[in-house]
């Protein structure tokens, strides 16, 4: 039986056999599918060309029933294949020194075509100003014309997404497994969203393959090759974020951090990076002027007068929006600054919830919404 | 052949049990029957020590002693002092005096080998199911008299010692009856234990805590570790109405078959505060074992059952929390034994935020990962999540606060409010099955908590902004309705309304 291409494609990859190897097999027999009949022909005069490479799984796989179960999957997740020979390859990951032969793909592949990409990095487990940091990052980003790059990870890289899809650009996944694979499992709508808003889901790793560890740090060099800048939102010294920035430090990118909470240590990364001369950066706006990406004149415009917030009439909201005006409050602190009742202030608080003026956060504490 | 009158438990009833001793020549030896377990059969010993400790003779007499009715188990050794009585009557050691009642007056207690009477558990359902019977006295160990001193039209009589008893019995020296003690009396002495004017700052979860002790409200404490979430708890008894004479009868009687009333305390007067550790078992919390005894749950009747760590306790202890939080009662049977306990109690549970604690913490970090914090939150179960009106997050308050702030209101000041509250809602539902607003079910909601439009117009906002589900949204309908009631209003408005949303922390969005 024969099969397509793609389905080749995906028993090669499946082997993960190392890219010095891979890459001068696929430029020499130029298709997947010739070095499976290749292989298959002479089994023990090939081993002698892929010599030193672990090949025990391209044997174990070169059958008959493999091939279509690999089929079945390319099919039903709707999975395509991009092999480094192919013309619309993307340009940046054929210059960085270790590019994947082999791309499995879902979605919009012209996303790669996109002039402005962004990657946006970050902890998993974020704190919530560092989430909100992230979302609005991306959106802003996103509302002019950059697409953000993730990791498709809970925490930063879930609210990266959620921002560029927000801000109307298409956003691009990168996973560290197979393309069939649920993972992380939570984030399946989030899947779903990306690939209805015109985005693109992007794996190295053949379907079927598991979420295993080593592999996430080995697929950041795609996330920071397929872009320029990196922005690391939160991240700790010792974390997969960071090595993406190390990645994109190595391939020649800008690397853009956040000033996060000096005193907590879910950002100190992003504090070492400062001090190693990454970019600073407060807004979106401060990237987009870097780059030379302020062209949207009407975005120019909002943002460099003072934003005009509106301001509660009531006089109880009034006082406790001035009150928060400082710096995020505890309850007990509102009520002291305030004077009020405890009665008075949670209905107020409330009401101020309702009309989008003020968020809460975590442990009865609550902030100015400032979006 | 003698027969003296006692009195047996069974779940939290007493019934009569008729005390036959026959002796006969024989062999001598004593043997008891009736379904008595070992307790009971241990007694013969007890009894033939305290017999001659009291200055008696034990004649050399084969005994048998029949506990009627012979279908019933007995257990326990409140029945020493009524075997004793028969077995020194057969014997002729002790003829009771023409005056005295013996088919009107019910006699238990332990005996111990020099012939002192000790305590028994289960006096109170003892002593009511006598006065049920129309017994008239009842001779019981003298440290049991002020547990069943409220009771009235029944005689109590305290015995120290055997001899005590056979004097009595006699009619050589009567035994002084237990002067009756009015339940307004000893409601005088309450002590409150931890007062709300020693908590400092926490001015939210006060407020919400006086919000669930008006409506009797389930409620939930979320907070970092030393945030004083069980000292909060242990306030509310302190600020929930006094208990009735009725109510405290209900909850004495299962504080007096679990053996948990002190020695020489009287009915109960403080609402109990029951706080089972988060290792307990589904039998401790709700109720078994070879007798199907009362669990915790039962043990917190009319008060409030505090669970510390909620989310460490089993799967199967929560859920076997529904039926009771649901009915107010439960229903315990085993192999020999079947019994309905009530256990209508306010659930106070606390919990971290997160499996190491921190999460939202100003002071430390918080290491867990979003999965984490998410499965930590799923180990409770919807249905029951269901059943508690009030979630709340409760922060550490800072050290300064601790040293610095002025004395807070006191939990007299916050009784007073919550008790009014509660008259309002009894004057309410009088014509009803239920008497508080946590218990308004979902057609009554629609009746009391109706809504002007503005108030439903902000409702509705709610919902929206925040994402609240319809779960939400009728717990919040109940919570506003006792804001309402604390301040006297008669409709819901939208302040009440506003205010009740904020007892909704789980629904914030950190959460999903």
């Amino acid at each position: 039986m024969k099969f397509d291409e793609r389905t080749y494609a995906a028993w090669l990859a499946f082997a993960e056999i190392p890219y010095d190897s891979l890459i001068p097999l696929i430029h020499q027999i130029k298709s997947a599918e010739g070095i499976y009949s290749e292989f298959k022909k002479s089994g023990s005069h090939l081993h002698e060309f892929i010599q030193g490479i672990p090949h025990e799984r391209l044997v174990s796989t070169a059958d008959e029933d493999s091939l279509s179960a690999f089929h079945r999957m390319l099919q039903d997740h709707e999975i395509q294949v991009l092999t480094i020979l192919e013309e619309s390859y993307p340009h940046c990951l054929r210059e960085i020194s270790d590019p994947p032969a082999i791309l499995f793909y879902q979605g919009n592949l012209s996303c790669l075509k996109f002039p402005r990409k962004a990657a946006m990095v970050g902890s998993r487990a974020a704190s919530y100003a560092g989430l909100k940091a992230a979302h609005k990052i991306a959106a802003e980003l996103s509302r002019n014309g950059v697409s953000i790059i993730s990791g498709l990870a809970y925490g930063v890289d879930t609210e990266s997404h959620l921002g560029c899809l927000d801000g109307g650009s298409p956003t691009i996944a990168v996973m560290g497994c197979g393309l069939d694979q649920t993972y992380p499992s939570r984030n399946d709508p989030l899947k779903k969203q990306i690939l209805a808003k015109d985005g693109l889901i992007l794996s190295e790793y053949a379907p079927g393959v598991k979420p295993i560890g080593h592999h996430f740090p080995y697929r950041n060099r795609i996330i920071s090759g397929l872009c320029d800048p990196v922005i690391l939102v939160e991240a700790r010294i010792r974390s997969g974020s960071m090595t993406t920035i190390s990645h994109a430090l190595k391939q020649g990118k800008e690397v853009y951090a956040y000033p996060g909470d000096p005193l907590s240590q879910l950002c100190d990364g992003n504090h070492l990076l400062l001090r190693e001369g990454a970019h600073y950066f407060t807004e979106a706006r401060d990237i987009l002027s870097d780059m030379n990406w302020l062209d949207n004149i009407q975005y120019v415009r909002q943002n460099n007068v003072c934003p005009s917030m509106k301001l509660p009439e009531n006089p109880s909201e009034l006082a406790v929006y001035k009150a928060l005006e400082k710096g995020d409050l505890g309850f007990d602190e509102l009520l002291k600054a305030t004077g009020m009742a405890s009665s008075e202030l949670l209905s107020t608080l409330t009401v101020l919830q309702i009309r989008k003026m003020i968020d809460p956060l975590p442990g009865k504490r609550y902030q100015i919404r400032n979006d | 052949m003698a027969r003296a009158l006692s009195l047996g438990v069974s779940g939290v009833n007493g019934f009569p049990v008729h005390v036959e001793v026959f002796g006969v020549g024989g062999i001598p030896g004593m043997e008891i029957i009736g379904l008595p377990d070992a307790s009971v059969r241990e007694s013969r010993d007890r009894v033939s020590a305290a017999i001659i400790n009291s200055g008696k003779q034990m004649q050399p007499r084969k005994i048998t002693v029949n506990l009627a009715p012979a279908d019933m188990k007995k257990e326990g050794p409140s029945f020493d002092l009524p075997i004793a009585v028969g077995v020194l009557m057969v014997m002729g050691e002790l003829i009771p005096s023409p005056s005295y009642p013996s088919d009107r007056t019910a006699v238990f207690g332990e005996l111990s080998l020099d012939g002192k009477v000790r305590p028994v558990h289960g006096a109170l359902p003892m002593v009511i199911s006598a006065k049920e019977c129309g017994i008239e006295n009842v001779i019981l160990p003298a440290e049991n008299a002020k547990e069943v001193a409220c009771i009235e039209g029944i005689q109590i009589l305290p015995a120290n010692n055997l001899g005590d008893v056979i004097h009595h019995i006699e009619g050589s020296a009567l035994i002084e009856p237990q002067k009756q003690i009015s339940y307004e009396e000893l409601c005088k002495e309450t002590v409150v234990t931890v007062d709300m004017s020693q908590i400092r700052g926490q001015q939210a979860a006060r407020r919400a805590l006086e919000v669930a002790a008006a409506g009797g409200h389930n409620m939930l404490m979320i907070g970092v570790p030393g945030s004083g979430k069980t000292m909060l708890a242990r306030c509310l008894p302190g600020i929930l109405p006094p208990m009735t004479f009725e109510e405290s009868l209900e909850t004495t009687r299962i504080h007096s078959i679990c053996g948990r009333l002190a020695p020489g305390s009287g009915l109960m007067v403080t609402r109990p505060f029951s706080s089972p550790h988060h290792s307990s078992s589904v039998i401790s919390l709700i109720g078994g074992g070879p007798n199907a005894k009362p669990g915790e749950v039962s043990a917190a009747h009319n008060g409030v059952l505090f669970l510390d760590e909620l989310p460490e306790f089993s799967r199967g202890a929560l859920e076997a929390l529904r039926q009771p939080l649901e009915d107010g009662t439960v229903s315990v049977a085993r192999i020999r034994h079947q019994a309905q306990y009530q256990s209508s109690f306010m659930l106070i549970a606390a919990m971290n935020p997160c499996p190491c604690g921190y999460f939202g913490s100003t002071t430390h970090t918080c290491r867990c990962s979003p999965q984490e914090i998410r499965r930590y939150l799923d180990k409770i179960s919807g249905p029951l999540l269901d059943r508690i009106d009030l979630q709340i997050e409760v922060d550490a308050v800072p050290v300064q606060e601790i040293n610095n702030s002025s004395p807070a209101e006191s939990s007299a000041q916050v009784a007073a409010r919550v008790a009014a509250a509660r008259m309002l809602q009894q004057d309410r539902y009088r014509n009803e099955t239920f008497h508080c607003n946590a218990q308004l079910s979902n057609s009554a909601l629609r009746k009391y908590c109706a809504l002007n439009t503005e108030t439903a117009d902000l409702l509705n906002a709610a919902v929206e902004s925040m994402h609240l589900s319809m779960r939400a949204y009728n717990r919040i309908l109940k919570t506003a309705r006792t804001v309402a009631d604390l301040e006297g209003a008669d409709n819901i408005s939208s302040a009440h309304v506003a205010e009740a949303i904020q007892y909704r922390e789980l629904d914030q969005k950190y959460w999903r």
